[in-house]
């Protein structure tokens, strides 16, 4: 942890350990999710399962692009990037280098999520036409609402940011935000391993 | 705080020897109440049980009685603080060991016993589809399985099939003295299939096929019932389990298989088994 | 009481009930929790006499097969989500900081709000035994596919539960940070008061466990409501997929109903034995260790679906029998060698020693697999889990409330009503559910409305349901002892039991700032030391 001064005995404040145990027990929330998944594939003969002939009939398919998400993985990687470099720019005191830095994180996850619901639009199968499509959308809806959280975050940050409210030495808020961040990254780079690419 | 008169202890004391005692019988009574079985796998799912009961009983009664002593030996008597000794040492990996050695024995014996009970059913064993349904059950017997007495050129694919009703338990037919094997299913929710007298139950699971296989040795009628909540009328998903000679199988199957199939075989006279 | 004015240091005046309803301050908000939750046990309890009501005799109509559901349902879902967890979070709140020398929660505020989490899901739980289709009734399992097909109650249930989750995930934090972070100067960990070591693990379970009940949750509302198959097999979906998320909540959860309790107890026995804890670390690391293996057996309830590993399952459900063996001897150990007295809260620990004992034994009968095919859904889990929650969880919280009640209301409990309350408890309890032991092992399953007349099983649930309304009667003294402690002034001094640990420094009731100074804390019973007048070294 950053070095800074606080009233409290040693290390991180308690505001920081309080974030850390909730992010946590996030984990352990798409842990819970991610077992589903794993366990529903395991059961699976075929993956993706077999569509009856009405759904065959109705057009659905269970075919997904990966082009797409690709790239989404990379801009999020980068605003993963980025969001730590505000923080560190902060941690230098530049002001201006940090918010640069939560500008470009904001915008880059908002493009992520508009990709993201641009997909939804390409896909031929709903939530209801199998385990295949429930788990699809549950994972990467959950994980959507989490981006969309994180980038409120970092809305608020920004605003706090424009308002100087950071320094050198007080700018926990951006680490916490910086943290989620890349919680939300982590868990869409093991989502985008295990629906698009392990086969 | 000061020390409490003596006839309070002797109630206490009464009042904890007496629920101890009343638990030893009660448990006592218990064991004498838990069926023994009927079948192969039950009587040994009841040794297994004996022997769980009695190291339980040992270690509860030890517990207890260590229990009841400190209360009694140790209740105030002045106001000299007593030593003030934190524990440590030997006691606390006795405290450990003890319990260890006693668990890793029970596993050893229930896992002997779960094998021994797991055994995988003959090829010409008597085969029963078993399928829960809400409320009640179906007890399918295919033809080309019931052995010898059945008819040779009967279609494969036939079977006579008993279907109940909540207030209509249905009645499973069973040969002594042969090892049966049920295959469970369900379409709706989850059921359990569960028979006190063999000591044993399993779940029917929408989507799975849970089998297991049983030697009945006593002929007898068996109550029986679904033991898995499974809505509104769970506790009326009753059956009856009955245990015939040869014999008499073979004749409520020809009879059963005259009034399913229309098929005119061999119809014994003997035995007839309405329901 | 609160109508009277009283002029205030602060110079306005706010309403009574407003300041309840502001409130951050952790002991009034443990006040709180307390009320909300012995409210919720009554109810309850309410719901289990009629449940022993319909099932006193054969063939009984008293209520009908679906209602019956709903109501034994309602009766778990209020004694655990909305009495057992949350009436911990009521103790660790007024307690917690007290213990560690602490002037308030980490988190003040969101203290507050995992309080004023509870009412909204209580009442949009109960709310479903009105609306159309009736309240929960799968069971407080709430197996799948079973709860796909009930109506909008069920709704209601998992949101209520995912609501109860949420407070107690975020007390959970709350808990942790103040514990590993404002404790008194001198107080290591190692001299933390064990309630506060087994809200520490509780709160640890709560805060690993609690989401994946809430990823269980959220599956089971998409299954009901936009069509998911995560359940339905026909859909490529698993049935038994629900009980795996299910029981990995729900294992872990039944010690966080019980180690808090446990940890009360930890604190009444050495009070009245005058002597440490024996075996503080041991009890540390058993506390510690119930809760890692809390997390390797959830399958021994699923012994039954034919889908599970049974070796490994059943090696450590024996396995968790270890730790609180070691418990048990701790318990002894404190008691051998004391001066034991025997006011109300220590009847009450030691009901909880002798009773869990029974619980916890007819448990690991359960552990042995084979056994438990026969047991398994029989009433002799029932047993179990009465044994268990009431004999072990309910006596903690009454011993509890007779240990802290000069403390937190600055009055004293009668102690004669005390010991009748108990008395009455403790024989209704045994009456109650020792019969189910054998109802169980002679057949009777658990969760039917109505059995048989010939199935043999009439006399046992006629003796049942009398200890079930002996039960409720020992209550009377109980509310009656309370009714006239708050009629009497508040007279108690800071320290009537001569106890061991910090909340007993301060005046009772404590001041809103909590401690006007510190003893200090050189052993973890820093309260000892200062009335020996020496610090013991430990
Ligand atoms: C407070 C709650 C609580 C606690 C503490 C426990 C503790 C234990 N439980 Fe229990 N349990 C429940 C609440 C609880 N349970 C509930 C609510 C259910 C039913 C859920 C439902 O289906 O609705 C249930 C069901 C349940 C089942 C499933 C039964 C079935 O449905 O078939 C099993 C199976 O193994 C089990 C086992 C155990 C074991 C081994 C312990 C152990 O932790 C007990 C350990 C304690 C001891 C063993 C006693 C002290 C030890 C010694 C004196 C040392 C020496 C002892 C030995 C060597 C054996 N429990
Ligand atoms: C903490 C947990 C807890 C507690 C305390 C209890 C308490 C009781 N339980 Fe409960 N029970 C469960 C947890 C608990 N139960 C669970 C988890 C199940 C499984 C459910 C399922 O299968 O899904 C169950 C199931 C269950 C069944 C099985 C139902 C079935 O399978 O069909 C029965 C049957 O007799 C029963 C009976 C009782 C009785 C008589 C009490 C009595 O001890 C109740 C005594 C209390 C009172 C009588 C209240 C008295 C108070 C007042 C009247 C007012 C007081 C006012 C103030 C305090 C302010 N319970
Ligand atoms: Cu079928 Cu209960
Ligand atoms: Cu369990």
């Amino acid at each position: 942890m950053a070095a800074h001064s606080t009233a409290e005995p040693q290390g991180m404040t308690n505001s920081m350990l309080g974030f850390i145990l909730f992010l946590a027990s996030e984990i352990m929330f798409f842990g819970g999710l991610f077992a589903a998944y794993f366990i529903a594939r395991a059961d699976a003969p075929a993956w993706p399962p077999a569509l009856s002939p009405e759904q065959i009939a109705e057009g659905v398919h269970l075919e997904i692009e990966i082009l797409l998400p690709a790239i989404s993985t990379g801009i999020l990687v980068i605003s993963s990037i980025t969001i730590q470099w505000a923080v560190w720019q902060i941690q230098k005191g530049n002001q201006s280098g940090m918010l640069w830095g939560l500008f470009i994180s904001l915008a880059l996850g908002l493009i992520f999520l508009a990709a993201q619901l641009f997909d939804y639009t390409q896909l031929h199968f709903l939530a209801d036409d199998t385990i295949y499509g429930t788990t699809f959308y549950t994972l990467t809806g959950f994980h959507g609402a989490h981006v969309a959280g994180g980038a409120l975050f970092i809305g608020v940050v920004t605003v706090r940011a424009l308002g100087g409210q950071f320094t050198a030495e007080n700018h926990e808020a951006v680490e916490a935000c910086s943290m989620y961040w890349h919680f939300v990254d982590v868990v869409w780079i093991a989502l985008f391993i295990v629906l698009y690419i392990i086969k | 705080m000061l020390s409490m008169p003596l006839p309070r202890h002797l109630r206490l004391l009464a009042v904890t020897l007496a629920s101890g005692l009343l638990a030893l019988v009660a448990i006592g009574t218990a064991s004498a109440i838990q069926p023994r079985g009927i079948t192969d796998e039950a009587h040994k799912m009841n040794d297994l049980f004996w022997i769980v009961l009695i190291v339980a009983l040992v270690v509860f009664v030890l517990v207890a009685a260590a229990l009841v002593y400190a209360l009694v030996r140790y209740r105030r008597k002045d106001d000299e603080l007593p030593e003030q000794f934190h524990g440590g040492g030997k006691i606390e990996v006795a405290m450990v060991g003890v319990p260890v050695l006693i668990v890793i024995a029970l596993f050893t014996i229930s896992m002997l016993t779960l094998i021994e009970i797991d055994d995988k059913a003959p090829d010409d064993a008597l085969t029963i589809e078993v399928t829960g349904f809400q409320f009640s059950w179906q007890f399918a017997y295919k033809m080309s399985d019931l052995g010898t007495n059945s008819d040779p050129n009967a279609d494969p694919d036939d079977a006579i099939s008993i279907i109940g009703t909540p207030q209509n338990d249905p009645i499973l037919y069973l040969p002594v003295d042969e090892p049966v094997e049920f295959l469970l299913k369900s379409n709706d929710v989850i059921h359990s299939f569960y028979v006190k007298d063999f000591l044993y139950k399993l779940d029917l699971i929408p989507g799975r096929v849970n089998s297991f296989t049983v030697t009945p040795r006593e002929t007898g009628d068996f109550s029986a019932q679904c033991a898995e909540l499974c809505g509104t009328n769970h506790a009326l998903m009753r059956f009856v389990v009955r245990v015939v000679e040869r014999d008499e199988f073979d004749a409520w199957v020809a009879q059963e298989a005259a009034r399913q199939l229309g098929e005119d075989t061999l119809v014994s006279s003997s035995g007839k088994q309405g329901d | 009481m609160a109508t009277v004015e009283v002029p205030q240091l602060s110079g306005y005046h706010r309403p009574a009930v407003l300041d309840w309803i502001t409130t951050v301050d952790h002991k009034k908000l443990g006040i709180l929790y307390l009320y909300f939750t012995l409210f919720f046990f009554a109810v309850g309890g309410v719901l289990a006499l009629l449940v022993r009501t319909q099932l006193a005799v054969a063939d009984n109509s008293f209520v009908g097969n679906d209602l019956y559901n709903q109501i034994f349902t309602m009766h778990a879902s209020a004694m655990l989500f909305l009495f057992i967890i949350p009436v911990w979070a009521g103790f660790g709140n007024y307690l917690v900081p007290l213990q560690i020398g602490a002037a308030d929660m980490a988190f003040p505020r969101i203290n507050a709000l995992s309080f004023w989490m509870l009412p909204p899901a209580g009442i949009l739980m109960f709310a479903g035994f009105i609306v159309d289709g009736g309240a929960a009734d799968g069971g407080w399992t709430a197996y799948s596919p079973l709860a796909q097909q009930t109506g909008v109650g069920m709704d209601m249930w998992i949101i209520a539960v995912i609501v109860l989750g949420m407070s107690s995930t975020i007390g959970a934090a709350n808990f942790l940070v103040t514990m590993f972070r404002m404790r008194a100067p001198g107080m290591t960990m190692f001299r933390m008061p064990i309630f506060c070591w087994t809200m520490l693990v509780t709160a640890l379970l709560q805060l690993l466990a609690t989401p994946v009940l809430a990823a269980a949750l959220v599956m089971l509302f998409i299954d009901r409501n936009y069509g998911g198959q995560f359940f339905d097999p026909n859909g490529g979906g698993n049935v038994v997929l629900w009980q795996n998320v299910f029981w990995f909540y729900s294992h872990p959860a039944v010690y966080i109903m019980i180690l808090p309790g446990m940890g009360i107890i930890s604190e009444i026995l050495p009070v009245f034995s005058r002597k440490p804890l024996f075996g503080y670390k041991a009890f540390v690391f058993a506390t510690i260790g119930i809760g890692g293996l809390g997390f390797s057996v959830w399958a021994h309830h699923m012994f039954t679906t034919g889908s599970v590993l049974l070796p490994f399952f059943g090696f450590m459900t024996f396995m968790i029998g270890v730790p609180t063996g070691v418990k048990i001897f701790n318990w002894l150990g404190t008691l051998w060698g004391g001066s034991i007295t025997f006011p109300t809260p220590m009847l009450f620990a030691i009901g909880f020693v002798s009773m869990f004992l029974i619980g916890g034994i007819n448990g690991t009968f359960s552990a042995a697999v084979p056994v438990d095919f026969a047991l398994h859904d029989t009433y002799f889990v029932v047993a179990h889990i009465h044994y268990v929650l009431f004999g072990g969880s309910v006596f903690a919280v009454f011993g509890g409330i007779y240990y802290w009640f000069p403390k937190i209301w600055g009055r004293k409990l009668n102690e004669r009503l005390g010991k009748l309350h108990f008395a009455l408890m403790f024989v209704g309890f045994n009456v109650a559910f020792f019969p189910m032991h054998m109802l169980g092992l002679d057949g009777m399953p658990r969760r039917i409305a109505v059995y048989a007349e010939g199935a043999g099983w009439e006399a046992l649930n006629m003796l049942s349901t009398g200890g079930a309304f002996l039960i409720a009667v020992s209550m009377i003294p109980f509310i009656i002892a309370v009714v006239w402690a708050f009629m009497r002034p508040m007279d108690q001094p800071d320290d009537p039991w001569e106890a061991n640990t910090l909340e007993w420094a301060t005046s009772s009731p404590p001041p809103e700032y909590n401690f006007d100074s510190l003893p200090p804390v050189r052993s973890e019973r820093p309260l000892f030391d200062a009335r020996q007048g020496s610090g013991e070294g430990h």
